[in-house]
């Protein structure tokens, strides 16, 4: 399948493309927040105020791409958590008001395929419809759908694919007792350097428009694979499989980009067990721009696809042809996304 | 108009900016004569589910016959008539 669009909010100014110009933002913060556009420009403000952060970030995201590439086929979404912030609202009232008059909104905007469903009525999208809740691995099981569903169609199909998350105060004081945050301001240059445990979480909204059709293709996503609570070495045996059924080995891949995300206990699932299996690959690093979530590999595409663009300015980094996105969460979720530039084809 | 309706008027619309999360609405911008639905506002039906919920909280009060809704949420006058008369808190 080929990414023909894409179109990202995130804590730095990816909307305007200002980050892919070099502007990084300097973050010091104990959590990365979203750099939101000004909504109001095309989502009408009746239903702005109803939208939590997941579904304003996720409509901000996904609506530029379904009006720039209409007619699509169907929406298809990958969110761990959906928005969470309403979810907490809405159970926290039916305990406040001992279980009373309750209001709708908040459950109705905290489901995690609100978002999904949304973009389909704004854009007026009856195909087809839906959302992968798979934790960490969410969007990589979108990708897998959009793969399968490409896959049953001689025609010329496109989805809408995306990942969002977003900060809540549940989800963040919840995972900082489960020691997966640092806990205090971290600047975003430094992130990646830290030996300390924990990582700085992030958040944000990433979408594409995924096709059959080559044409005009910015890059292709080749294969997507996933594996749970893996060893080293199964990993590894994994890695080898993976790239064989793609007619590839370790050799081919020019390109390895890597959730590395500053948490001492963790990276060294990348420095340690991938990193050596391609010795002559550059690495690509992304989280340092936009903080640690269950999600962020779709932002990992994305700095892919706009390396392989050349569209990332001030680097170094040669233009990737075969790329491998690794990211796991927690060291138990493990995904890998194979993506190869289309101008080198 | 008393200082005692005026303070509730103006608590009511804080309540209905807070409740329905009005984006960019100040309290002076809403007439007490302007109707809540079809007007400036752009209430809709989940609008009034929110209002009923605003009244039970805020003020005790149950509506429970939807025709009676239907002459209370006409507009901040008609509502403020009703908390004034009916109010449990």
């Amino acid at each position: 399948m080929f990414v023909k669009d894409l179109y990202a909010i995130s804590p730095q100014s990816t909307f305007n493309l200002t980050f892919e110009a070099g502007e990084v933002l300097e973050i010091v913060a104990d959590r990365y927040l979203s750099h939101e556009p000004n909504y109001l420009e095309f989502i009408p403000a009746g239903q702005l105020r109803r939208m939590g952060k997941a579904v304003r970030m996720g409509i901000g995201a996904g609506l530029p791409l379904i009006q720039r590439n209409e007619p699509l086929d169907g929406i298809i979404i990958g969110s761990a958590n959906g928005g969470l912030e309403d979810c907490i609202k809405f159970l926290n009232q039916i305990v406040d008001y001992e279980e009373g008059v309750l209001t709708p909104t908040n459950f109705v905007q905290s489901t995690p395929n609100a978002l999904a469903g949304q973009l389909a009525i704004l854009s007026t999208n009856s195909g087809y419809n839906c959302t992968h809740t798979n934790g960490s691995l969410a969007f990589e099981n979108a990708l897998i759908d959009t793969q399968l569903q490409l896959s049953q169609s001689a025609d010329s199909t496109a989805f809408l694919v995306g990942a969002v998350e977003e900060i809540s105060e549940y989800n963040y004081n919840i995972d900082t007792h489960a020691g997966r945050y640092k806990g205090e301001a971290t600047s975003n240059s430094s992130l990646l350097s830290s030996k300390t445990d924990g990582t700085i979480c992030g958040e944000g909204a990433t979408t594409f428009v995924l096709t059959n059709n080559s044409t005009d293709a910015y890059a292709e996503i080749v294969d997507v694979t996933q594996i749970t609570c893996p060893t080293k070495e199964e990993l590894t045996e994994m890695i080898h499989v993976f790239l064989q059924e793609n007619n590839l080995n370790t050799e081919d891949i020019d390109t390895i980009v890597l959730g590395n995300n500053g948490d001492g206990r963790l990276d060294f699932w990348y420095n340690d067990v991938v990193t050596p299996l391609f010795p002559t690959a550059q690495t690509l690093h992304y989280k340092q721009f936009v903080g640690n979530y269950r999600t962020v590999s779709a932002f990992g595409l994305y700095f892919t696809v706009q390396h392989m663009r050349r569209l990332i300015a001030n680097t170094s980094q040669k233009r990737p042809k075969n790329a491998l996105i690794y990211n796991h969460f927690d060291g138990v979720r493990h995904g890998f996304i194979l993506v190869k530039n289309s101008a080198e084809s | 108009m008393s200082d005692t309706r005026g303070a509730l008027e103006l608590e009511f619309k804080n309540h209905l900016i807070k409740y329905l999360n009005l984006l960019e609405v100040k309290p002076e911008d809403i007439n007490n004569e302007e109707p809540l639905f079809g007007g400036d506002l752009g209430l809709d039906s989940i609008d009034s589910v929110e209002l009923i919920v605003l009244l039970d909280r805020e003020y005790g009060i149950k509506i429970k016959n939807p025709t009676d809704g239907r002459q209370i949420l006409v507009n901040v006058n008609t509502i403020v008539d009703y908390i004034e008369a009916n109010r449990t808190k």
